[in-house]
């Protein structure tokens, strides 16, 4: 892609202490203010990687570099580069240490080292944001897994990173509230915001993603837009991914020529859309 | 209401309950806090009554041994008693006397920790004390223990019901081996919950303090001069009642 990469890494390598190759040879360049989907099994080195983008983790070989620089271990820079890069948790629980919602989205702002109005401000944005404004004064342990999702993110907006990294944000959620926090992810997007997110569900990678990772072994095996990952069928294969509904429904009705053979629908109205038009004759 | 302000009422009220060994006072003082707890805070009044007799249990099984006296001489003093071999048990006035007002001194007290623990959250508390200048690192640890133990119940329970479903209660040889694993297991995920937790604190800049945004409360005159006023005529009854001072 020709877009200016924010985040790049070159040649990175990481080992547990037991031996096993948690990332092997990653070099990838994530484009600025895009959506990035992340996609691979269990234990391919996905959330191993995201802990390196804000220095997390050190690498045992390679470098990475955070808009042009390169990653500095040292103290102040750390701090600046998690100023800049802000994950959220697969597991809300490990998140939220405090007992007030409003104290628990206040912890990184004063970190920043703030003045208390600023706080304040930013707090009440984050939660305006991702709606839970209205749980301010309820305590952490009163409320349902959705909504301590999204106090973690609320966690993190409050920051104001330049790019957001959410470890599976859609895990154990029902499609209602999986909804909801997609289109929260969508918001904070156009804020101009990166958003880089892992997960299993090709759907979503697919309609939501404009740049696809692929990841499997540690490696990343394959990248691309959309469309270029889901008709690579031998990547798919060597990755175990399946296909999009959508794309596969898709390409069934086109090849028998019950579609219009233009782009392939990203949504389901747009497939609906198409068969509309094509039912018309138009 | 100010936390301290609600601490101050509910403390003074208690240590004048328990200082005055005077039955005028203790009831004055359960009927202060039902109407403030009630009335006030709006407690609803059969939640109250129920968590008011919680510790009748407790109360009347230890109030029962003061009231009931054994002698081995002739009972006179005995309004109502009875014998065992040659053992003689009853009641005299004074130890009634003295039960009952042992009976409402306590429940007087539960009624001034009731109100506390009813209108002021754990989060005030912590404010207060940060207020009243406690060592902070002690803050920080009470109120992290105070968020964790909502997970490690919740963690209980989880593999308490997989373990349970998987016959792990069924008899006692079972029992005794899942509770083993689960205290085991406990102990690891707590362990790994707690690295996670560093992991994710160092991703928002934590340097070595929990600084969060703290409520702030004021103080108001009107409240604290209606808790001396509440105070200073529960102070002056229980003297009066045990005749410190007279009335002319």
């Amino acid at each position: 892609m020709s877009i200016e990469p924010i985040i790049e890494t070159r040649g990175l390598g990481f080992s547990y202490v037991d031996g096993t190759q948690a990332l092997v040879d990653v070099t990838i360049s994530i484009p600025k203010g895009k959506r990035i989907a992340f996609l691979g099994p269990n234990g391919s080195g996905k959330t191993t990687l995201f802990l390196h983008f804000n220095g997390l983790m050190r690498p045992d070989r390679g470098k990475i570099f955070f808009d042009g620089r390169e990653v500095s271990y040292k103290h102040h820079r750390l701090l600046e580069l998690r100023k800049q890069v802000g994950i959220i948790f697969q597991d809300p629980e490990t998140q939220l240490f405090s007992s007030s919602v409003k104290q628990e989205i206040s912890f990184g702002p004063i970190n920043l080292g703030l003045s208390r109005n600023d706080v304040e401000e930013r707090v009440k944005k984050a939660m305006d944001d991702t709606g839970i404004a209205d749980l301010k004064n309820k305590p952490t342990h009163f409320l349902s897994y959705g909504q301590k999702k999204r106090v973690a993110i609320a966690d993190i907006l409050a920051m104001e990173p330049r790019v957001l990294v959410c470890d599976e944000p859609t895990a154990w959620l029902d499609k209602k509230h999986e909804g909801q926090i997609m289109r929260l992810l969508d918001e904070i997007n156009s804020d101009g915001i990166t958003v880089i997110m892992s997960t299993h569900d090709v759907d979503i990678a697919y309609s939501w993603a404009d740049y696809i990772f692929v990841m499997n072994k540690g490696s990343v095996i394959g990248e691309g837009t959309p469309e270029q990952i889901f008709y690579d069928l031998k990547l798919l294969e060597e990755a175990e991914l399946e296909r999009p509904w959508l794309l596969d429904i898709y390409d069934d009705l086109s090849n028998k020529g019950f579609l219009n053979r233009d782009n392939p629908p990203k949504t389901k109205d747009e497939l609906l859309l198409n068969l509309a038009n094509c039912v018309r004759g138009t | 209401m100010h936390p301290i302000e609600k601490s101050i009422l509910a403390l003074a009220t208690m240590v004048i309950c328990l200082a005055f060994s005077a039955p005028l006072t203790s009831v004055l003082v359960i009927l202060f806090m039902a109407v403030l707890s009630i009335l006030v805070a709006g407690i609803p009044a059969r939640f109250y009554l129920k968590l008011m007799s919680l510790p009748l249990f407790f109360l009347v099984t230890g109030v029962l041994t003061v009231a009931l006296n054994f002698t081995t001489t002739s009972p006179d003093s005995f309004l109502w008693g009875f014998r065992i071999g040659r053992y003689w048990f009853g009641a005299t006035g004074v130890s009634l006397a003295l039960a009952g007002n042992l009976f409402l001194k306590a429940l007087g007290a539960v009624s001034c920790l009731y109100f506390l623990s009813l209108t002021t959250s754990m989060l005030e508390i912590f404010a207060m004390l940060k207020k009243l200048r406690l060592p902070p690192l002690f803050i920080e640890l009470m109120s992290l223990v105070y968020r964790f133990i909502f997970v490690l119940l919740e963690t209980t329970d989880r593999i308490y019901i997989s373990q349970a479903s998987r016959w792990g209660y069924a008899n006692i040889k079972n029992t005794y081996r899942s509770l083993g694993q689960l205290v085991t297991n406990l102990f690891t995920k707590s362990h790994h919950n707690s690295q996670m937790l560093f992991t994710t604190l160092m991703s928002r800049c934590y340097q070595g303090e929990l600084n969060v945004l703290e409520n702030s409360y004021t103080l108001s005159k009107r409240n604290l001069l209606m808790i001396t006023f509440v105070e200073t005529a529960l102070l002056v009854t229980g003297l009066w009642s045990c005749g410190y001072i007279r009335l002319l």
